[in-house]
């Protein structure tokens, strides 16, 4: 690689690692992301740093994990000090480009990057169907025209297959008649409810609270709608689902075709990804918000479509635990240019290339504020803080004193995570052990106080309803 | 045609939040046109108003239009002299801030066969790099859909299972041609498509599924494939499509001129 590559950030919305035919799933076809895979490096323990679209975009373009940046759920505001991708890389003589959703509430992405496509009202959350194609014809212009010298760091954020939640919205106001007895679609079309449907109900308080209740914190609504719902309708669900993958796979393809019949292609180096994924029936839950793997574990992938670029092709790195963070200093390490000092992340390059390098022992994730999940070789641990009575507005831990219920998970034995073993005496200590992994953790994390006062709000909100659940259960 | 009858639930996204009712905008819209014009005319014209079926996130033109709309479909097609169909589709998203222009020909049969080279232009009013863009594209005779931009060509698929390939706005026309063939058909058909003349999705399954008489008679159709989520396209009795609903937005035909014959 003789000058500065080319960097393109491919990301999809919502999308769980599983989610890719060439991943092995039968039941999509996604030929362009596999082409991808084919083209580069696969990692299969990658996993978002808190699984709601805001939180996990602000460490994107931080660096940083949910606590440090001011996002720890979506009505969170970025912290004005922290420096983002587009900044450092514009710093640095990259041209720095973002097309589609950018979803860092309190930074403008027009500040940071040149836009060529923000939606005429800017991008908000969900609308692939409106954005998505239009993000492709900004970028198919780019590509074909490009002429310049200058490297350049492009963002493309797709926001399908995001638009499963406006499947799911539909039905909080209307009964939608079963597919299969409408005749719509053949129940052997449909895939298999999923073997973890059925699920381990000893489960966090936060995770009840947010989203099993009555009154549910997170759409309740949808909530009331699906416990209506019988397995044909679980598995239609996923169905829709897997379509709205295949049609991104499609823009995605569009803008691989174009890139690959440009010069460019031998020097741009393409990392995919998305910034969490999707339940699509595990657990019984629908899109995201939980610590289980359908909504945390994501794709990542390092690629190049020509040879310029070192990367090992059509190869799963088996064992690295790959995390949200890791975007920014892998960016910047293809970039030639040394991340901010506060960054978390650490560079894939090396892996991708094949490099043996110190790496994490485990993946760390938050969710919901006071939400904690650390994954091991062997093990998942859950566990959450218990809201404090006086809200000083700084994102919990490490804390014991705090903490509340925890799951533990054997990733090995029952992957599907339907048998939490962390009150089984035999696991104690690994219980213990993982829960030092937390604390060891969150001792390196800048932890910073939330000062919007709508994100305050939020947090004393649910603080309240929380404890109320503590104190007098459901 | 009674305000208060529910609308059937593939076109039904009253959702409360808007504002008007999304009931009341597309019963306006249907009451509006003239269901019984069969007047011949050189062009055939029909103008689609598109309502958000999103529960939030759309956009108007501006915030405070007094209707749902979030956009506009105009399909115009002309027979020319050798029995070609020519094809004049603009489709404007204010949401999107994209104005797209198709231009395409089709055969003279059922299902309208894309012959001939095709042409999209596109328009951005939004406040971005990307202003405009233009493709065109053909089929090759091994099958293959080439399409051209700022000059870089690629192939967007081939059209590997003798499917008749067409676009997505033709189907406004294919439909009302196959109808019958549909409605006799367990299993519905299959057919190709070329979404916007740019995407192409292989296999797509056309199906009949069922007749309403409320707001008005229409005939309902289901359509779905690879890369293409369910949608439901309903004929009147005069050979219109009334109302095409997907998850994402509804078209609701607002005016017509002109009868295909």
């Amino acid at each position: 690689m003789s000058k500065r590559p080319n960097i393109l950030f491919i990301n999809t919305d919502q999308h769980s690692w599983h989610a890719l035919s060439a991943y092995g799933n039968p039941y999509l076809h996604t030929p362009n992301i596999d082409q991808l895979h084919r083209n580069g490096t696969s990692f299969r323990n990658s996993y978002c740093t808190d699984p709601v679209c805001a939180a996990a975009r602000s460490s994107w373009a931080t660096g940083m994990y949910t606590s440090e940046t001011g996002v720890p759920f979506n009505g969170g505001r970025l912290h004005a000090e922290i420096p983002d991708i587009g900044q450092v890389l514009n710093a640095g003589g990259y041209r720095t480009v973002h097309c589609g959703k950018w979803h860092v509430p309190g930074r403008d992405v027009r500040e940071s990057f040149e836009t060529l496509y923000y939606g005429r009202h800017n991008i908000a959350a969900g609308g692939a169907a409106y954005y998505d194609s239009a993000s492709t014809h900004a970028v198919a212009n780019f590509l074909t025209t490009y002429d310049s010298d200058e490297p350049f760091y492009l963002q493309l954020g797709y926001i399908d297959p995001h638009d499963v939640c406006e499947y799911l919205h539909n039905h909080e106001e209307k009964q939608i008649p079963n597919p299969i007895a409408q005749g719509i679609v053949s129940e052997d079309a449909l895939p298999p409810l999923p073997e973890n449907f059925n699920y381990d109900e000893r489960e966090t308080v936060l995770h009840r609270v947010c989203r099993r209740v009555d009154n549910a914190l997170i759409h309740a609504r949808i909530l009331k709608a699906v416990r209506e719902w019988d397995e044909l309708q679980w598995r239609y669900l996923t169905w829709n689902y897997y379509r709205f993958i295949e049609k991104v796979d499609a823009e995605i393809g569009r803008v691989l075709d174009l890139l690959r019949k440009t010069a460019l292609h031998e020097n741009t180096v393409i990392i995919f990804s998305a910034d969490h994924g999707e339940a699509s029936g595990s657990h019984q839950m629908f899109q995201k918000f939980t610590l289980y793997e359908e909504s945390v574990r994501v794709p990542f992938i390092i690629a190049c479509l020509g040879e310029e670029i070192s990367i090992q092709k059509a190869r799963f790195d088996e064992t690295h635990f790959i995390s949200g963070v890791d975007v920014f200093p892998t960016i910047c390490d293809y970039a030639g240019i040394a991340p901010p000092e506060a960054v978390q992340g650490m560079s894939v390059r090396p892996l991708a290339e094949g490099k043996d390098v110190p790496w994490r022992e485990y993946a760390y994730i938050e969710s919901n504020y006071w939400g904690r999940a650390i994954v091991t070789e062997q093990y998942k641990y859950i566990t959450e803080y218990k809201p404090q009575e006086t809200v000083d507005f700084l994102p919990p831990g490490p804390d014991a004193e705090h903490l509340g219920v925890a799951q533990l998970f054997d990733r090995h034995a029952v992957p599907s995570e339907t048998v939490n073993l962390a009150d089984v005496a035999a696991y104690s200590e690994t219980v213990e052990a993982c829960r030092e992994k937390l604390f060891a953790q969150e001792a390196e994390l800048r932890r910073r106080h939330i000062v919007h006062p709508g994100a305050q709000r939020i947090i004393s909100n649910w603080g309240e309803r929380l404890n109320a659940y503590w104190t007098h259960g459901e | 045609m009674n305000d208060t009858t529910p609308l059937h639930w593939s076109f039904d996204y009253n959702q409360g939040a808007q504002n008007p009712e999304f009931a009341q905008e597309l019963l306006k819209l249907l009451r509006g046109y003239d269901t019984s014009h069969r007047e011949a005319a050189d062009v055939v014209r029909h103008v689609y108003e598109v309502l958000p079926n999103f529960w939030r996130g759309y956009k108007r033109a501006t915030p405070h239009e007094k209707t749902l709309r979030i956009g506009t479909a105009v399909i115009e097609r002309q027979k020319d002299d050798g029995n070609i169909w020519n094809y004049s589709v603009r489709y404007e998203n204010t949401t999107s801030g994209e104005d797209v222009r198709l231009k395409f020909r089709c055969s003279d049969e059922a299902y309208r066969p894309l012959i001939d080279k095709w042409r999209v232009d596109t328009q951005n009013s939004g406040d971005d790099v990307y202003s405009s863009l233009t493709y065109d594209g053909y089929l090759t005779l091994n099958a293959e859909i080439r399409l051209g931009i700022n000059g870089t060509e690629i192939i967007a698929g081939i059209v590997k299972n003798a499917l008749p390939l067409t676009c997505n706005w033709a189907l406004f026309d294919v439909i009302p041609a196959l109808a019958d063939t549909v409605q006799r058909s367990a299993l519905g058909i299959d057919i190709a498509l070329l979404d916007d003349l740019e995407q192409f999705r292989p296999k797509n399954r056309l199906g009949f599924l069922e007749s309403i008489h409320a707001p008005i008679p229409l005939d309902g159709y289901y359509l779905y494939g690879t890369g293409v989520l369910p949608s439901y396209w309903w004929l009147d009795s005069y050979g219109n499509i009334a109302i095409v609903s997907s998850v994402f937005e509804t078209l609701v035909l607002k005016e017509k001129t002109g009868t295909l014959s």
